[in-house]
């Protein structure tokens, strides 16, 4: 038998989790950058370099402003520039660099008569505040004696149908048993219009 | 073919009965005689072994949740790249110049150019429709996993078109799978 492999170690990026050396080609190299000077110096050296020059900078620059100024005035620049930063992370980002959009966190609730006097409550978009669809489901089938069910919705997303009309008090039971999601943000159809419930 | 990749794709998932694990061990030492000796550690005989059966006939094999192959309808099994990174002489390797890198990472297939040129390598022993790895000029680990279209011979002749089929890249959605719950 031949001499056992070893299974070699790579250095992934903390941030990307690409091989350190592909960084450059990710989905955001800047954002590695801080990373992969601290981890992996010698892969980038002209990363380094840059690092270097840039806290000589700052370190002359403080000097500077603290030479003119007095501290209060000091302070207000940095912290703009940490708010800053926070926000750039908030922005979700899809494979291809491209941007997600934000999706709005909301509760659609919509009727369908399915066969004259029988209908159909669907419930979309609880996902998007953390709930998980199976459990909701159940609690909405035991609350209202009904059957409920998580389906596919034409969008391949998935939402709740209960069957039944329940839009008489689904809103009050969403907001009690998931306090996460605000009234104001649940929303009924009604002839195709959009109606804020509360 | 990964690009898009996520939980929601998989139809469905079962723990194989014992023949059939033996099946995929037995083909997967077949096609990577590097691996017999560490086989017995990637796949234990002990624990289960999961396939989980992905739409347009992919298949993956799973073990303690780490997707570890991968294979489209009856084709030979190949490595998810983590698992190349780790064991980086089990496959027979393909370099492409630095220009192509970049679109590699966005899913595009390998062009012939790209592997003839100064900054590529070809392994000419490989045929058509072979699993290769894909490195890239100047750096050290694979970047793509590639199904060869034609022969390296024919590559180099003909030198025009899609080369390598890019199966699975770094940062794709399979990729970004790490582990699968």
């Amino acid at each position: 038998m031949a001499e056992k492999l070893e299974p070699a170690k790579v250095l992934y990026c903390g941030v990307c989790s690409l091989p350190a050396e592909y960084c450059e080609f990710g989905p955001d190299f800047e954002r590695c950058k801080p990373w992969l000077v601290e981890n992996a110096p010698d892969l980038y050296p002209d990363l380094l370099k840059e690092a270097n020059e840039k806290a000589a900078d700052n370190v002359s620059d403080k000097l500077q402003s603290v030479g003119i100024s007095s501290g209060g005035a000091d302070g207000a620049p940095s912290s703009a520039h940490t708010g800053g930063t926070s926000k750039k992370e908030e922005v979700k980002r899809l494979p291809g660099g491209k941007v997600k959009k934000k999706e709005r966190q909301e509760v659609i609730i919509e009727k369908v008569v399915r066969n004259k006097r029988k209908c159909i409550t669907i419930v979309k978009g609880l996902e998007l505040f953390g709930i998980k669809l199976s459990d909701a489901s159940k609690k909405l089938g035991k609350k209202f004696a009904t059957g409920a069910s998580v389906v596919k919705g034409p969008t391949e997303k998935e939402q709740i149908d209960v069957q039944g009309d329940i839009i008489y008090d689904i809103v009050e039971f969403i907001t009690d048993t998931w306090p996460d999601v605000p009234e104001r943000s649940i929303y009924f159809i009604e002839d195709g219009k959009k109606v804020q419930a509360a | 073919m990964f690009k898009k990749f996520s939980l929601e794709e998989i139809s469905s998932q079962n723990q194989v009965k014992a023949s059939v694990q033996r099946r995929i061990r037995q083909s997967i030492q077949e096609e990577y005689p590097g691996l017999e000796t560490v086989l017995e550690d990637l796949l234990p005989k002990k624990s289960p072994l999961i396939v989980v059966k992905c739409p347009n006939h992919l298949t993956l094999v799973v073990v303690n949740n780490v997707p570890l192959f991968f294979c489209i309808r009856d084709g030979p099994y190949m490595p998810t790249l983590r698992l190349l990174h780790q064991y980086p002489n089990i496959m027979k390797r393909f370099q492409v110049d630095r220009g192509a890198i970049k679109f590699v990472f966005s899913g595009a297939n390998i062009m012939c150019p790209g592997l003839t040129s100064p900054g590529g390598v070809l392994d000419e022993e490989v045929d058509a429709e072979r699993p290769v790895a894909i490195y890239a000029e100047g750096k050290q680990h694979a970047l793509a996993i590639g199904f060869t279209k034609m022969s390296a011979k024919d590559i180099k002749s003909i030198n025009k078109g899609i080369g390598v089929d890019n199966m699975h890249y770094l940062n794709d959605g399979l990729w970004k799978m790490e582990r699968l719950d």
